[in-house]
């Protein structure tokens, strides 16, 4: 079985020669496979220093953010803990794109894609440990900035607001992090190239998308990736991306929606893992 | 146990590899040989599925790589040594590459202390040297004690040291039974420890056949010189003896030098120079892929 430990035993003179047919494996045999390939990935995620920067990056940049929105920002109304633990989601977002992008870039630039598939052949089974440990680690971002936001608000003098929010507040934001994190871990396997990925999907988060949100018809804009995405979080009034209340999306349909372009990127980006020869 | 038929693929127009087809046995060590540009390692990469060939196949035993239950259990190879983030220490490289096979991380430890990177395992592999991260790659072809070890210019960057350790690691390989097939551009290298070659020139099979016949089709030629250049051209010619002639110095092929010194002693030619002359095994494979060479120097 695939996910049974493996122990090589010791070599004598002449028996390297295989003497028996050579196992072949079976469908079940390629989905067993999962775990170990899901094991691997998880080391290479956490044996990276940059991965623990983007945590530490998660954790210092939402509990400072909090705290000085808390402090400093006084045109918004009253503020109060419920709606500012989650304020700088949007950075966390951020950082789980780029953290998925580099899941997958990283090993297209350093050449380690190549042990990776000669050691599991079957293409889908590591596109979706990728998926997987992307997902995960982008929740895991998630959770922790908004602790660490939770803790920048709360160590500032406002009120706490209404507790019971906070909750789904919470679990629809680590969703649109996690989500983003798979977004990213597509367009990195389209692009195959940080750098291209990550200044790519930043320029048309942060400028195309903007000016598109002002240019074209509000019903058309509530369809754009990231006012998707944001629509998740409701940390503002809900209809002012999007020009009216009645044309405003529901968080269900801005995670359908957001999610949709997720899957898309990532089908992409798995179909031509599939096809493309590997350097 | 390697058994590669009509492998095939074509960039656009250009065709990179041409019905390959070629046997590498085991219990012997393979070399893989041809001009920069030849095929080789696009024919490798094919081997282990990394690159779709257009048509032909290769099988290990009877089995496509793809279909192998577990591959780096039964090949371990190595395609380019650079291929390890600089970031990742060595040990860490190895117990990622271990656990998509589901290799015990104890074999980690035993694979550094086999190629000698033990006391670098906690470095970071971007301060690796060349040589060093050959090592290290070929550690990571260790990983699952494979039957097959398929390598890419594995010398590149080792040291005289690192490299006789290579060549006498992959020579008690194969006399072990296992199957080992290496590309090397340093022919007079692999002429040392490989038992077969295969030559590819221009994407196309030149010749595979034992070290041993490979060497044994060496051109000899006797070189002579002589103030008698036409008489001696004109008894060679009787004799059907092939020869090129330059000025008073002529190359005569096919022949030794005692049997054209008798010659031209029976016919009263003196000759004031009597040499013979051996290809070496790097000329004649040299001359073998020489037509199709994409890069030659002037």
């Amino acid at each position: 079985m695939t996910t049974a430990t493996y122990q090589p035993t010791d070599r004598t003179a002449t028996n390297r020669a295989a003497t028996r047919p050579l196992a072949t494996k079976s469908q079940n045999d390629t989905l067993r496979a999962l775990p170990t390939t899901l094991r691997s990935e998880w080391i290479k995620l956490s044996t990276i220093r940059s991965n623990g920067a983007i945590l530490a990056l998660t954790i210092a940049l939402n509990a400072v953010v909090s705290w000085a929105v808390a402090n400093f920002v006084t045109d918004e109304g009253e503020l109060f803990v419920d709606k500012v633990f989650a304020f700088s989601t949007l950075f966390t977002t951020v950082f789980a794109a780029i953290a998925g992008i580099l899941i997958f870039s990283s090993e297209a630039q350093h050449g380690t894609l190549a042990p990776t598939l000669t050691a599991q052949p079957a293409r889908l089974v590591t596109a979706t440990a990728k998926t997987l440990i992307a997902a995960s680690f982008g929740a895991a971002l998630g959770v922790t900035g908004l602790i660490a936001g939770l803790v920048g608000a709360f160590a500032s003098d406002i009120e706490t607001g209404d507790a019971s929010t906070m909750v789904v507040t919470s679990l629809w934001a680590t969703l649109f992090v996690a989500l983003a994190s798979v977004l990213g871990l597509g367009i990195g396997m389209i692009a195959r190239h940080s750098t291209a990925a990550i200044s790519g999907l930043l320029i048309w988060w942060l400028v195309v998308e903007n000016l598109l949100n002002v240019f074209i018809d509000a019903r058309l804009a509530r369809f754009l990736p990231f006012v998707a995405g944001n629509g998740l979080l409701q940390l503002d009034d809900p209809a002012a991306s999007v020009g009216s209340l009645s044309i405003a999306l529901t968080r269900t349909e801005n995670a359908l929606i957001f999610g949709g372009y997720a899957t898309i990127a990532l089908a992409i980006g798995t179909m031509l893992l599939s096809r493309r020869d590997t350097n | 146990m390697i058994n590669v038929s009509g492998l095939t693929k074509n960039y656009g127009d250009r065709v990179a590899v041409d019905t390959m087809d070629f046997d590498v046995a085991a219990g012997k060590v393979t070399g893989f040989v041809g001009p920069n540009g030849a095929g080789k390692s696009t024919t490798m990469r094919m081997m282990v599925g990394l690159t779709r060939p257009d048509a032909g196949e290769v099988r290990y035993s009877g089995v496509k790589y793809t279909d192998l239950l577990h591959p780096a259990r039964v090949v371990g190879s190595v395609l380019d040594a650079r291929v390890m983030h600089p970031g990742r220490s060595a040990r860490n490289h190895l117990r990622a590459m271990a656990a998509v096979s589901g290799i015990a991380p104890a074999r980690v430890d035993e694979v550094l202390h086999t190629v000698g990177l033990e006391t670098a395992a906690k470095q970071r592999a971007g301060g690796f040297s060349l040589g060093m991260r050959q090592r290290l790659a070929l550690a990571g072809a260790l990983l699952g004690d494979p039957e097959v070890l398929l390598l890419d210019e594995p010398a590149n960057g080792l040291d005289p040291d690192g490299i006789r350790w290579l060549r006498n690691y992959l020579r008690d390989f194969a006399d072990q039974g296992g199957t080992v097939f290496v590309s090397s551009h340093l022919i007079s290298e692999l002429s040392m420890f490989a038992d077969d070659l295969v030559v590819i020139g221009g994407g196309r099979l030149v010749a595979a056949d034992s070290l041993r016949n490979l060497t044994a089709r060496n051109d000899v030629a006797v070189i002579v010189e002589t103030p008698q250049p036409e008489d001696l051209v004109a008894l060679l010619g009787t004799h059907d003896i092939a020869n090129e002639s330059t000025g008073d110095r002529l190359i005569i092929r096919g022949q030794t030098r005692a049997a054209v010194s008798q010659l031209a002693f029976d016919h009263r030619i003196r000759l004031t120079e009597l040499t013979e002359t051996s290809k070496s095994l790097e000329d004649t494979l040299l001359d073998m892929t020489s037509a199709s060479a994409e890069f030659a120097s002037a």
